[in-house]
């Protein structure tokens, strides 16, 4: 009887071990998905906001509603994230390159899919626009033959998501342009019927 | 529900094995097997929720130590340097994702750029907030990069440091582009870097941005980031 109860111990310490691994897996997995803190939930801040919200400013002044939570961030760099939602139509992230370097990554919930700086500037201008795989097909068939277009059209992984911007300060005199320079940035949305419209006034500009 | 259940049928089982052997069997050893049936169906019951018990706190402790702090696997650890060049891309691995997502850090994708991290010096022992380091070399190709200390855990309260960082721009090079940093708690001449706190381990942040290394850090080595020498200690 006591040989029996050790070995259902054993087994049952052994069920334990199991059942531990499999724990640590689903919370491991789980913890993004319902995490509160992360920077996708708190990025929806930003999402009625038609300029990135600041959540890392240089110039000192008080952080803006929702903003600066970044846990280690780099004392040079000015941080702004806008949200998006596709279900309202294609974000487009517009920015003029100045002097001070400049970057734009977009971000899903599970992590960076598209990022470019500045030097991919097109005439000191940056168009990015984030898109579904319809919106995107969408936009092709729109399209006017012939005619150059400067957007730089990414499809996205993800309904939701959000775009960061960062603007590097290599001095603490420009810290002040770094901020400015982030609410610079414009983050829209194209509605869905606008292309169509939208492109017939453009064309004759 | 359909756990408890289970148990149901594998504790019975011995009590109608007591049933079947009572004609054998006195009075008194009958009790003592009646008792003995029932502690071992509650010795089972105890067993399940042992092991259920075991299993949930372990595993739930595990992930959070995984999780709490650093990230805990996937950089590429060059001389005291390690790249973290996929932290935050979409092929990360899940402890990755589970750290940002617990501290809300946004890592920098690899187009934009790329963290390095140091909590050792070249020797091998933890950077300490008493003694004085000498970062000097180069680092790799870049458009600008900025070097930071921070204090693991809370801020210490108190004054701001002066500073808590160099950018590429900020710092005074020798002739040959070459420079030096001293990371020290006394006041030194030239690139000095005030430690952020009194005492305790302290740990460097490179951050590359702007750079071609970010997609093929294999291409790194010792040489070409900066070398971490103690060169004193005044505790």
């Amino acid at each position: 009887m006591r040989v029996m109860s050790r070995s259902a111990f054993l087994l049952a310490t052994a069920c334990g071990l199991v059942i531990a691994g499999i724990v640590h897996i689903a919370t491991v997995l789980a913890i993004p998905r319902f995490s509160e803190g992360d920077a996708f939930t708190r990025a929806r801040a930003s999402e009625t906001l038609d300029h990135p919200l600041r959540i890392h400013g240089l110039a000192g002044g008080p952080p803006a509603a929702g903003g600066a939570w970044l846990p280690n961030p780099d004392p040079a760099v000015s941080v702004g994230v806008c949200s998006y939602d596709l279900d309202d139509g294609p974000m487009r992230v517009s920015a003029q390159s100045g002097s001070l370097m400049l970057s734009v990554s977009m971000h899903s919930r599970r992590g960076a899919f598209y990022a470019v700086t500045d030097q991919a500037a097109v005439r000191g201008g940056l168009d990015l626009v984030v898109m579904t795989r319809a919106q995107y097909d969408e936009a092709l068939a729109n399209d006017v033959a012939g005619e150059v277009t400067r957007d730089v059209r990414i499809i996205a992984p993800a309904r939701r998501g959000f775009a960061v911007v960062r603007v590097i300060a290599a001095l603490p005199s420009e810290r002040a342009a770094a901020d400015a320079a982030v609410q610079a940035v414009s983050c829209t949305i194209d509605s869905p019927a606008e292309p169509t419209g939208d492109e017939a006034g453009s064309g004759k500009s | 529900m359909a756990l408890s259940s289970g148990v149901g049928p594998a504790t019975g089982i011995p009590g109608r094995e007591d049933v079947r052997r009572d004609p054998r069997e006195d009075h008194g050893s009958r009790l003592r097997r009646l008792a003995r049936g029932a502690a071992s169906r509650s010795s089972r019951v105890g067993l399940f929720v042992y092991a259920l018990t075991l299993g949930g706190l372990l595993g739930l402790a595990s992930a959070d130590y995984a999780t709490s702090g650093g990230y805990p696997f996937g950089g590429t650890s060059i001389g005291s340097w390690t790249a973290w060049p996929r932290a935050g891309s979409l092929d990360t691995d899940p402890y990755a994702r589970a750290v940002n997502a617990r501290r809300g850090d946004i890592p920098l994708a690899i187009g934009e750029g790329m963290l390095l991290t140091a909590a050792s010096d070249d020797d091998g022992r933890v950077l300490d907030a008493t003694c004085t380091y000498r970062l000097a070399g180069v680092t790799p190709p870049a458009r600008a990069w900025t070097i930071t200390v921070t204090g693991r855990g809370a801020p210490a309260t108190g004054q701001e440091p002066v500073r808590t960082g160099f950018t590429s721009t900020e710092i005074l090079r020798e002739t040959d582009g070459r420079f030096a940093i001293l990371l020290s708690p006394e006041v030194q001449a030239g690139n000095w870097l005030p430690m952020p706190r009194p005492s305790g381990p302290v740990r460097l942040a490179l951050r590359l941005y702007d750079t071609p290394v970010a997609a093929s850090v294999g291409s790194l080595d010792r040489d070409s980031l900066p070398a971490i020498e103690r060169t004193g200690c005044g505790s």
